[in-house]
């Protein structure tokens, strides 16, 4: 009975480590430059799931991080040439290269997280339900 | 001696049907957790077979218990009398289909079961078809299940003690 505790437990990191990656993201919507002080917008990640066999008895799977993506798609340029970090030469010069980074499905994509976030806390409550009906037995 | 009085009640029967509900829930819980993973199809215990052979057993029992001739004041027909339940439990643990396709059974006559059938094989554009409503409503089905088994555990358990205590 713990082991379904254990599950919904294991989806509950795994939607947080997901809702982390999504801050990450939207904190990182105008970055132009990375950790090393280089010119290059950051890379939205994407973090990816995979089922955890490890955790559960008799079939029933966990859940947990596989791995974090990199997307490595084209940044979206903005036309700024007054900009310290405009692009000097080239066909794409006096843009400014930002993340390709979409607020919209950012904010969609933790909405989804917190109703997955919810509803695995909802299974907690279940089981912890269904041990404290059992223990009603002694009563 | 008392255990031939509990295998005369239906307790055993609302044992397995306890056991059988938690393990279900995990097994809810775990399809639950993977709600956001590419390619997870949904896994279930099937409650039908579950069903099918617990009345198995219980028909088995119910023969075995009527052929052995019971003497007056004895207990002995009992005990032995409970073959199946306990026994059977290790099949039951086995009935774990891969993929949901046992979660809706396929009756011909049943309403709304082709529709629930259907809607089962939607395969979403990360190749998983997991639906978080009908695991949800699957899950609080089985938790009703579960806490009927032990409400009337708990029944049967308090008529024991009125018997043994001769005490209303």
């Amino acid at each position: 009975m713990f082991s379904a505790i254990d599950i919904s437990t294991s989806a509950l990191v795994a939607q947080r480590i997901r809702m982390t990656a999504i801050s990450g993201n939207l904190a990182n919507l105008s970055t132009t430059h990375n950790e090393a002080g280089e010119l290059a917008p950051y890379q939205k990640r994407h973090v990816v799931f995979e089922t955890d066999e490890s955790i559960g008895r008799g079939g029933a799977a966990g859940v947990r991080v596989a791995s974090i993506l990199v997307d490595d798609s084209p940044p979206r340029l903005k036309w700024d040439p007054g900009h310290p970090d405009a692009i000097r030469e080239g066909p794409n010069a006096g843009y400014v290269a930002y993340p390709a980074i979409d607020m919209m499905t950012e904010f969609t994509d933790a909405l989804a997280v917190a109703r997955a976030y919810e509803a695995n806390l909802g299974a907690i409550e279940v089981a912890k339900d269904l041990v404290q009906q059992t223990l009603r037995i002694l009563i | 001696m008392f255990e031939a009085i509990v295998q005369s009640t239906s307790i055993p029967v609302l044992e397995q049907v306890v056991r059988f509900s938690q393990a279900r829930h995990t097994v809810l819980a775990g399809n639950l957790a993977n709600l956001h993973t590419p390619g997870y199809r949904v896994r279930d215990i099937s409650v039908e077979d579950f069903q099918t052979r617990l009345r198995e057993a219980i028909e088995a029992r119910r023969t075995s218990s009527a052929a052995p001739p019971r003497g007056a004041g004895s207990t002995a027909g009992l005990a032995e009398n409970s073959p199946g339940l306990t026994e059977n439990w290790p099949a039951l643990t086995g009935i774990l289909p891969e993929t949901g396709k046992h979660a809706i059974p396929e009756k011909p006559g049943v309403p709304l079961a082709e529709v629930a059938r259907q809607s089962q094989s939607i395969v979403y554009h990360d190749d998983s078809n997991i639906a978080a409503e009908q695991q949800i409503t699957e899950m609080v089905k089985n938790q009703l299940q579960h806490n009927m088994a032990v409400a009337l555990l708990a029944s049967q358990f308090r008529l024991l003690q009125t018997a043994i205590s001769e005490r209303v």
